[in-house]
């Protein structure tokens, strides 16, 4: 149990800093529900003196009765209680909204620290696919888990209180109920419902895994026709979800029928005890029916509250995984920064990297120097290693032993800063953001012209195809950057490379889905762009090897290992 | 099962509407424990005006009213009841229709085949798949039994008010042309708030994942603190912009609250005078505390069941955003044939194609008009620049495209195994991988498979051998170790024919030498192997090689 409060605690903690929109928001609707209480109760007290009047009236009896005060009353708590009601949902919808842009800020921040293992390694799909999702969850915490049952609590206080200026036995009579009621609905409800909410979302994932499968495995699944062998997979994960969420569906009903019948029972115990109260003539009639009215209206506060207990376990799992980021802080000390205007060398020796979980390392015993202000090609296959090499070059993965450095200066131990500034690297898998093609470019240089941009544009003949848009630079490049194929993505990336002044370049594919006609132009720009800069360009083909320009050693590597090619 | 025409004329509003014919009984059932919810709260009511009337004006004894007592306790029970009965109906209604729409869904996938599943994003697949129709939920369970409820339960209690005091009916009954009116509005009002929100957040949904997603290259420019500013501003000014439309949107239930709210008002006002006698008019002379209390407290339940319905709105509109990207599946043309295959004309051969041709929907005709004839025990090579069409083809030979024209002959049921350049594994342990291709394998032969395929050595150094759990989740394997696997699949599944497309693509030297000396085995144990390749090494091995010039198929005389 306190594992679970840790583990919600650091996102509670955001609450905190939004307290008074928290206490605000909860009072709005506290007052919602005391208005339209008021409203029912003050209405049955009318009705009932009105009668008692109207009936003494009859009988030629003095009778008196203000009705100003209590009409006057009936028009303002109904109209209270719209208006109340109307503020509240504004209110707590744009606290919502501001704890989305806080959990968001904070989510992203974690996100920010992650290495490349992290972001592109195993079960990077997965994390992404339910990040949004996940946050949305602990956004809703607060409209279904926090101020609902502060709300019904203090509403319970506050009736009880009422009620006990007249009737303190049936007032704590109702205290009672209603409090194991708020307990039954939210605690027990919680607990009750807690393995099987946290196993729903378990079984989501596992689900999602298998209709993953089925499509990535499409092809074998027919050959070896094994469809409906996976399918039956499929059926009986599905049948142990649904069993599992049938079963948190009955509770959640359970639940509901238990606040409906004790609700019920509880009102009829008040009248009961009210009206011997009232035979005794300790209470006037229109106090009793008030009372009553009161006690019947109550149970609206806890409708929603067993539905959404019971999913607590949901919202845990949501908290868990977004608690799998913050876990590792940045794990360098890292203070180093690289001098100015040096031609950087490298050098790393015996290097290897073993990710955790695999078998075999992604590189084994790497021995590579490359003097400031050359140019070497680094082949290989898909899946030789070439991404981790280059992220191990520059720092942004650790090896597991050895230790590249570059410019003299432990590679991972630079700052992110550092890194940046002197270092410009080409990822293999080139990401381009859903925002116009200026936009793109300039993450390179906030600051960089629109004249600095055609610049690089026109280094990887791009100028003529943005010039005859109609947007020009302002035409956004789509998610992901589909509007654009895939080698005018790279080109635009290898353009917003050139904007930056690194003196260490890294190229993983710079000419993939190019044309032969186009690449050429671009390696002429790109030779003149890399002078005095070291250079490593990463291939996959020989082909492109020509196009290469002013490079002076060639490695190859398979399969984690780097072997020298002798220059031809 | 669908038929095409049908499938392709799907509207998510339709999809819904067929969904819900599936369990009309249960959604039926739970609308009428819903309507029954009710009557019961009317019951309740009614008595307690009876005993409070009794008791205060009349001064009976609460002693002396027992049986009423019991009897209410009794309803408040069988409301409880029912209430029971309304969820866990509609409950197992949701839960069988998604069942349903996820069967629908996924033969539809197997319908689309491999070719189109490849060019599609298997985790955005997979959501519509999971999630989506998950969504689906809300729709069935809540909203769709509510809309029913509210149709009949308002004339319930109006029946029960006019029979009481017929002027508060009347009250209510001038109201009710309002109803559908608000109805509308509110759903009006509800279906364009959900719809704005539902694309709005969706949209910044997207902005934070594209941002997530290049977080790499945002670390390489070093802007990564720019980015997180850039995050809070985007969600910040979605929220400055939704509370200008929500100030709106939020009218439409303000008015239905104000309407419940006024309807309190109106008649405890109508009723109190009437009871003081300062109304001479109708029914009011006739107004007792019992009739009065009775009516006060159904003025607002006639109006609950709106309340809740405009509640679950938002149910509806998640599920027709949903119905909608599901259906847009639905509606694709199935790739794979629906037909069963035509044997083939001579006992010799295992494939056979005449005069066939394959077009896509959008691209036109690809490869064809194509003859070929595959033998038993044939190797054949197809080779051609990429793009030619070999993959193509190999696609046609393996059933994932039905030809567009021509005809194709093949035996039926025929298992064959396939092996491309990126062997899919699957999400479990090496047992389950191996399933794949012979679900019934025995432990044994799953080992002997894994040695043939020189995956014997790493076998010994896997944690819990065959139950090692591989791939995301577990122990990751290199390309070379994947399509080791891949292949001891294919020595497992004893298929005759085998197809390969690039096999040796992207594997390191070593994999490479060993799937060819694989290849070389196949063959001799008298399996057919047709091998889309570019690689000469291969070609030399086969017994016939093809070639992809211009779309056409020439053989190449060896």
């Amino acid at each position: 149990m306190s594992s679970i409060f840790r583990d919600f605690l650091p996102w509670l903690q955001l609450l905190v800093r939004r307290r008074q929109r928290f206490l605000v928001g909860a009072l709005l609707v506290w007052v919602t529900l005391i208005a339209g209480l008021a409203l029912l109760g003050l209405s049955g007290w009318f009705i009932t003196a009105s009668a008692l009047a109207g009936i003494a009236l009859a009988m030629g009896m003095p009778a008196r009765l203000d009705v100003y005060v209590p009409g006057g009353g009936i028009r303002f708590f109904a109209l209270a209680r719209t208006i109340a009601r109307y503020i509240e949902r504004l209110y707590n919808h744009n606290t919502v909204l501001t704890l989305l842009a806080d959990l968001r800020y904070r989510v992203f921040g974690y996100l920010t620290r992650l290495d490349d293992a992290r972001l592109h390694g195993k079960r990077a799909s997965d994390w992404l696919s339910r990040l949004t999702a996940d946050i949305d969850t602990l956004d809703n915490l607060y409209l279904r888990l926090l101020v609902p049952p502060l709300v019904t609590l203090l509403g319970v206080v506050a009736v009880s209180l009422f009620v006990a200026i007249w009737l303190p036995s049936v007032a704590l009579l109702m205290a009672v109920t209603l409090g194991l009621l708020w307990l039954l609905v939210t605690l027990f409800a919680a607990t009750w419902g807690f393995s099987q909410s946290y196993q729903q979302v378990v079984d989501q994932q596992s689900l999602r895994r298998l209709v993953v499968d089925q499509v990535q495995a499409s092809a074998e699944l027919m050959s070896y026709q094994t469809t409906q062998w996976h399918r039956m997979l499929i059926a009986t994960q599905e049948q142990q979800a649904f069993g599992n969420q049938r079963r948190l569906g009955r509770k959640a009903a359970l639940l509901n029928c238990l606040v409906s019948a004790v609700s019920g029972l509880m009102v009829l115990a008040v009248l009961w005890l009210a009206s011997v109260i009232f035979s005794q003539q300790l209470v006037t009639g229109p106090i009793v029916v008030m009372a009553v009215l009161i006690a019947l209206g109550v149970n609206e506060a806890f409708l929603t509250l067993p539905a959404s207990f019971v999913k607590l376990g949901a919202s845990y799992a949501a908290v868990r995984r977004l608690n799998e980021f913050t876990g590792d802080p940045p794990s360098a000390v890292s203070a180093v920064t690289l001098p100015n205007d040096v031609g950087l060398t490298i050098q790393a020796n015996q290097l290897s990297l073993h990710y955790a979980q695999t078998l075999e390392p992604a590189l084994s015993r790497i021995d590579f120097q490359l003097p400031a202000g050359k140019r070497a090609v680094i082949t290989g296959n898909s899946g030789a290693g070439k991404s981790s090499l280059a992220s191990v070059l520059v720092g942004r993965l650790r090896a597991t032993q050895g230790e590249v450095m570059v410019g003299g200066v432990p590679a991972w131990q630079l700052s992110e800063e550092s890194r940046a500034k002197h270092f410009a690297i080409l990822t293999q898998q080139v990401d381009l953001f859903d925002a116009s093609l200026a936009e793109n470019l300039r993450i390179a240089s906030p600051a960089a012209s629109d004249n600095m941009l055609w610049d690089v544009l026109s280094d990887v003949v791009l100028d003529s195809w943005v010039e005859q848009l109609p947007k020009g630079l302002a035409t956004a490049v789509g998610e992901k950057g589909q509007q654009l194929s895939g080698g005018q993505g790279r080109r635009l990336a290898l353009a917003r490379l050139m904007l930056c002044n690194p003196q260490l370049v890294i190229l993983d594919e710079p000419f993939a889905g190019v044309d032969a006609k186009t690449a050429q132009h671009v390696a002429a720009s790109l030779d003149k762009w890399l002078v005095n800069r070291t250079a490593i360009f990463f291939v996959h083909q020989i082909s492109s090897l020509n196009l290469l320009p002013g490079v002076e050693y060639h490695w190859d590597l398979d399969a984690g290992k780097l072997s020298q090619c002798l220059s031809e | 099962m669908v038929t095409t025409d049908e499938a392709l004329s799907l509207t998510p509003r339709s999809w819904l509407k067929s969904l819900a014919r599936g369990e009309r009984k249960r959604l039926l059932g739970s609308a009428l424990c819903g309507v029954l919810v009710g009557s019961q709260t009317v019951v309740v009511v009614v008595g307690l005006a009876w005993l409070i009337d009794q008791l205060i004006v009349h001064d009976r004894l609460p002693i002396d009213l027992l049986p009423v007592f019991a009897l209410l306790v009794g309803s408040v029970l069988l409301r409880a009841a029912f209430q029971w009965g309304h969820e866990t109906l509609s409950l197992e209604a949701s839960l069988r229709i998604r069942q349903r729409a996820r069967a629908q869904l996924l033969d539809k996938l197997s319908a689309l085949g491999p070719i189109w599943l490849t060019s599609q994003h298997s985790g955005s697949l997979a959501s519509q798949v999971v999630e989506h129709i998950d969504t689906l939920e809300g729709y069935f369970a809540r909203f769709y039994p509510q809309l029913r409820i509210t149709l009949y339960l308002p004339l319930l209690i109006v029946a029960v008010v006019g029979w009481l005091d017929y002027l508060v009916a009347l009250f209510l009954l001038l109201s009710a042309p309002l109803i559908p009116l608000f109805m509308a509005l509110v759903g009006m009002g509800a279906e364009r708030l959900n719809r704005d929100q539902f694309v709005a957040v969706s949209r910044l949904s997207a902005h934070f994942i594209d941002r997530v997603r290049g977080m790499t290259t945002l670390q390489l420019f070093g802007r990564t603190s720019a980015a997180q500013q850039d995050v809070w501003h985007a969600t910040d000014s979605y929220r400055r912009l939704s509370m200008r439309t929500l100030r709106l949107a939020f009218l439409s239930s303000a008015v239905l609250e104000f309407f419940s709210s006024v309807a309190i008002a109106v008649v405890a006002m109508y009723v109190g005078f009437g009871l003081l006698g300062y109304i001479e008019y109708g029914p009011s002379s006739s107004l007792t505390l019992f009739s009065g209390l009775a009516v006060l407290l159904l003025a607002p339940e006639f109006f609950q069941p709106l309340r809740t319905l405009s509640q679950h709105y938002h149910d509806r509109a998640a599920a027709l955003g949903a119905a909608e990207s599901v259906v847009s599946i639905l509606n694709q043309p199935a790739l794979v044939s629906e037909r069963d295959f035509i044997p083939p004309l001579l006992a010799s051969s295992v494939i056979e194609l005449t005069a066939v041709s394959v077009a896509y929907p959008v691209r036109g005709q690809v490869i064809g008009p194509i003859d070929l004839t595959i033998k038993r025990g044939e190797v054949v090579a197809i080779s051609g620049a990429s793009g030619s069409g070999k993959s193509t083809l190999l696609a046609l030979l393996a059933g994932f495209i039905a030809p567009s024209s021509g005809e194709y002959r093949r035996q039926e049921n025929s298992q064959y195994a396939w092996l491309d350049q990126q062997p899919c594994l699957l999400h479990g342990s090496l047992i389950d991988n191996l399933c794949l291709a012979s679900p019934r394998a025995t432990r044994e032969e799953m080992v002997t498979a894994l040695q043939r395929a020189g995956f014997g050595p790493l076998l010994t150094q896997l944690p819990d051998g065959l139950d090692t759990l591989i791939g995301e989740r577990g122990v990751g394997l290199s390309g070379g170790q994947a399509q080791r696997l891949a292949l001891a699949r294919v020595y497992l599944s004893n298929a005759p024919l085998v197809l390969l497309d690039e096999p040796t693509a992207s594997l390191d030297q070593e994999t490479e030498q060993f799937v060819m000396s694989a290849l070389l085995e196949l063959a001799q144990e008298g399996r057919t192997l047709v091998i889309a390749t570019h690689h000469p090494e291969v070609i030399a091995v086969a017994q016939r090689h093809f070639a992809f010039n211009k779309g056409e198929l020439v053989e190449a005389i060896l």
